[in-house]
């Protein structure tokens, strides 16, 4: 009764700079139906299929395509088996028409002039659309077309390069529902009718219920089961999802929490589709209070508004006893001693092509303590970088004037969090801190956003790592579609978490 | 048996790039130092075929240029503006700033200085360095408006900086043809600056343009390297994102460098105005803006290295002189190897930025 195997993953690892992404993951996607790939973020689903793609090569196990072994050497190989993947982040021209873009992907041209081959293109997209049930203007300049038609011009392009396995990197998540509806119509029907197998990389477990055919759950890098989502409750597969292994108890303040340190009151940004839609919250000296979330609930726009970079909101965050954070300057927020450790280092905390040091004293340059404006202390800032490179333990480092960018992630993040802690913080606002880092430093940061906790700093922790937050929070507010939803007092029920975490996407 | 499987012909043959992370500081420098050389050959050849004899290149570019007293003073006479010029581009482009209008900036300086002198302003003994402040006051004011359109609203500085260039240049045209025009004969300049408006000489015919050139390079090198502003700029240059996250006063910081930047062209202005030709001329700018850009991008922005590339422009148009004398080679000549070495050495970057592999058996 069940259809003969398309692709099958045998026992997969990867590990990317000493993190294991993968660890012996296994999925099975049968011809003719709808697999969804289910996990929470950093489960390893994108690993995953990348290793499908072409696009990652894994270190240990086997790729079968109609249960034949195959090796791919990079996409183009995959392409070759039928394969064919639509990423999250769209690999298009943007200046080229939507038959340019797609005649770019073609792998075997027909003859003929490049017009000619155009206009054959253009041909094969409208009839391929039609097919599908929708139409596209196959001269339309990409950059003018709406999210939901680019991405229908993503999966054309891997449809005409002869893909049969088609595998969709969380394509929901930038689509409205009823776009979101629309496209998942589409590829069921493309898998029932045409007999071709999609797969569904998702975190959502409506798309799961309502048009997966069969659901893999992946957590932490593993294939923990394979079911048929009608077998199952929404509240079985979120348990699977989250897992159901006793986290071990989050350590306690020393203290009791203090008096509100910052308070957050009806944030939101502004925009067609605000990322924030009212953020109401308090932060207490002496704790730390985690968000937790799906990523894209409007996690990192919380985090950016907070960390003052620019990011237009209206509402209050009041830094209490000095105003509003926004009005701060950057050097009164170091005076006041606030740190902020964001989840993209090279983009937003290290400058990559400047030294160790140069990148140590700009933490407390604003102050005077290196010097008056017209001179560097070279002497005291090398000194300085010295001592909190030794007591972070940042490794790796062979001198203090090398590049930042040769740091690990690990050490780069170390660094960040030195830098930051130089001076006791009053206020740390810190997102994602442990992301791309291997159990060790993590074990590390954890440890030194404790202790500034319990010295009576106020810690913020936006965190898409439920674990994370359950490890480290002493109460926990669970965000989605820019709002905090519910609250958390530890110790808290990582079901219920996990629960109001998806409930409301 | 002969194996054919590894031989290809050559046209045949396969290669690959690779994005290399870093290459060593002498392998960079020989990469360049081959670029150079290419560039060189490629000058010689091409001022062979316009007329020079072969024999002759190097007695004019070296021997008579570097070895002879009088020409190595009118070598270094030659550099101070180039130098001026030459920290003016390192700094705006430090602050990722393309100041394309550096010649414009170098008129502004100019005619400051110039009105200073016509108009008889100050007293004899403070009248040159009225004239200094006036030139780089001038200068400065006309790179300001193109760096706050930057700010503010994103005016793209290319754009704004190269058009006001010849806004700049119309007006000294106006003014060298029209009321500023030297009335004792008909020639497009301005009357002669008297001898205490000039730079003098100071020590075995060295003048003092020299010396302040010196001056400015060990400022731009405080300035860059010593002091707040430098750890600043170099968080600017390096990334602007990150430079906003860790507090770095952005704005205030490209404001600054880039009015010190207009300033400093403005200085480069008078130092050929009141150093070179004593009067204000209807084309004493001419070349020069673009060899700042040429001599910042050369040196990497180092205003040490900055010194040494002009003081090397300065030979090339020294001895380009000579050549327009003896062989009557257009000056443009001199614009044409610049540019030149330019492209070469440009080139040279994609070699440090990438290694080049040969694919075994052809295939992908």
């Amino acid at each position: 009764m069940s259809n003969p195997n398309a692709i099958r993953l045998d026992s997969v690892s990867k590990s990317f700079d000493g993190f294991k992404a993968l660890s012996e993951a296994s999925f099975t996607a049968r011809w003719g139906e709808v697999h969804a790939l289910l996990g929470e973020n950093g489960a390893g689903k994108s690993s995953l299929m990348n290793i499908a793609a072409g696009l990652y090569a894994p270190e240990t196990g086997s790729l079968f395509i109609d249960d034949n072994p195959v090796h791919l050497k990079g996409p183009l190989d995959a392409a070759a088996q039928g394969i064919g993947m639509v990423h999250q982040h769209f690999k298009l021209v943007k200046p080229f028409t939507v038959a340019e873009n797609i005649l770019l992907g073609l792998r075997h041209l027909q003859a003929g002039t490049y017009r000619q081959r155009l206009a054959q293109t253009a041909e094969q997209i409208t009839a391929m659309a039609a097919s599908l049930g929708f139409s596209i203007e196959p001269h339309a300049r990409v950059d003018q077309l709406s999210v939901a038609e680019q991405q229908r011009v993503e999966i054309l392009k891997v449809l005409l390069a002869g893909a049969r396995i088609l595998i969709l990197d969380e394509p929901t998540a930038v689509l409205t529902d009823a776009e979101a509806e629309n496209l998942l119509t589409t590829v069921q029907n493309f898998a029932h009718q045409e007999g071709a197998a999609v797969i569904l990389v998702t975190h959502k477990m409506n798309d799961v219920m309502r048009y997966a055919d069969q659901v893999t759950v992946m957590r932490t890098g593993s294939t923990v089961a394979s079911l048929k989502p009608q077998t199952v409750s929404v509240g079985e597969l979120v348990k699977l999802t989250v897992g159901d292994a006793p986290t071990p108890p989050q350590i306690p303040s020393s203290r009791d929490a203090g008096e509100v340190r910052l308070a957050v009151r009806d944030l939101s940004s502004s925009g067609a589709a605000p990322a924030l839609r009212g953020v109401n919250l308090e932060l207490r000296a002496g704790e730390i209070y985690g968000i937790a979330g799906v990523g894209g609930n409007g996690q990192s726009e919380l985090a950016g508004a907070l960390m003052g970079l620019p990011e237009p909101v209206s509402g209050e965050m009041e830094l209490v006893g000095e105003g509003d954070l926004n009005s701060l300057s950057a050097a009164r927020r170091r005076e006041l001693g606030i740190a902020c450790i964001p989840a993209d280092r090279y983009s937003s905390a290290l400058a990559a092509p400047l030294s160790i040091s140069d990148n140590f004293a700009m933490g407390d340059v604003h102050s005077g303590r290196y010097g008056p404006f017209w001179f560097l202390r070279r002497k005291r800032i090398e000194a300085d970088t010295a001592a909190a490179v030794a007591e972070f333990d940042v490794q790796g480092v062979r001198s203090l004037q090398q590049k930042a960018a040769l740091l690990s992630g690990g050490n780069a993040q170390k660094l960040v969090i030195a830098r930051e802690f130089a001076r006791t913080p009053q206020l740390v606002i810190v997102h994602s801190p442990s992301r791309g880092l291997d159990v060790r430093a993590t074990l590390a940061v954890h440890e030194r956003l404790r202790s500034a906790r319990d010295a009576g700093s106020a810690v913020l922790l936006i965190s898409e790592d439920l674990d994370e937050v359950m490890a480290l929070a002493d109460r926990i507010g669970v965000m989605s579609a820019g709002r905090i939803i519910g609250e958390f007092a530890q110790p808290a029920d990582r079901q219920a978490i996990g629960q109001a975490m998806v409930n409301h996407v | 048996m002969f194996d054919t499987t590894n031989f290809q012909p050559l046209l045949a043959r396969r290669y690959t790039l690779e994005v290399r992370q870093q290459m060593a500081w002498y392998w960079q420098a020989l990469v360049i130092a081959l670029a150079l050389l290419v560039g060189m050959l490629i000058s010689a050849a091409i001022l062979v075929s316009a007329g020079v004899p072969a024999g002759e290149l190097l007695n004019e570019f070296v021997i008579l240029t570097l070895f002879d007293s009088q020409s190595l003073r009118a070598v270094l006479f030659q550099a101070a503006p180039l130098i001026m010029v030459g920290l003016a581009g390192c700094l705006a482009f430090r602050a990722r700033f393309w100041n394309l209008g550096l010649e414009g900036q170098m008129i502004w300086g100019a005619i400051g200085a110039t009105a200073i002198s016509l108009f008889e302003i100050g007293p004899p003994s403070l009248r040159l360095p009225l004239m200094m402040v006036c030139a780089m006051a001038c200068g400065l004011l006309w790179a300001l408006a193109p760096v706050l359109l930057k700010l503010h609203l994103k005016v793209n500085e290319i754009i704004s900086t190269l058009m006001l260039n010849y806004i700049a240049i119309n007006f000294l045209l106006h003014l060298v043809y029209g009321s500023w025009k030297d009335p004792r004969d008909s020639f497009p300049y301005s009357p002669q600056y008297k001898v205490f408006e000039r730079l003098p000489e100071l020590f075995d015919g060295v003048s003092l343009a020299v010396v302040l050139a010196l001056v400015v390079a060990l400022f731009v090198l405080w300035f860059t390297g010593i002091s707040r502003a430098g750890l600043y700029l170099r968080f600017v240059d390096s990334s602007p994102g990150v430079a906003r996250a860790v507090g770095v006063p952005v704005k205030r910081v490209i404001l600054g460098t880039v009015l010190l930047s207009g300033a400093l062209a403005g200085l480069a202005g008078l130092m050929i105005t009141a150093g070179q030709e004593g009067r204000l001329t209807h084309s004493f700018y001419a070349g020069y803006g673009f060899s700042g850009i040429l001599i910042a991008f050369l040196a990497r922005n180092q205003p040490i290295a900055a010194t040494v590339v002009a003081v090397l422009v300065a030979t090339l148009f020294v001895a380009g002189r000579s050549l327009q004398v003896f062989y009557q080679i257009p000056f443009s000549m001199v614009q044409l190897i610049q540019a030149i070495l330019v492209i070469c050495v440009a080139s040279s970057e994609f070699f440090i930025r990438h290694r080049i592999r040969r694919i075994q058996g052809g295939q992908v």
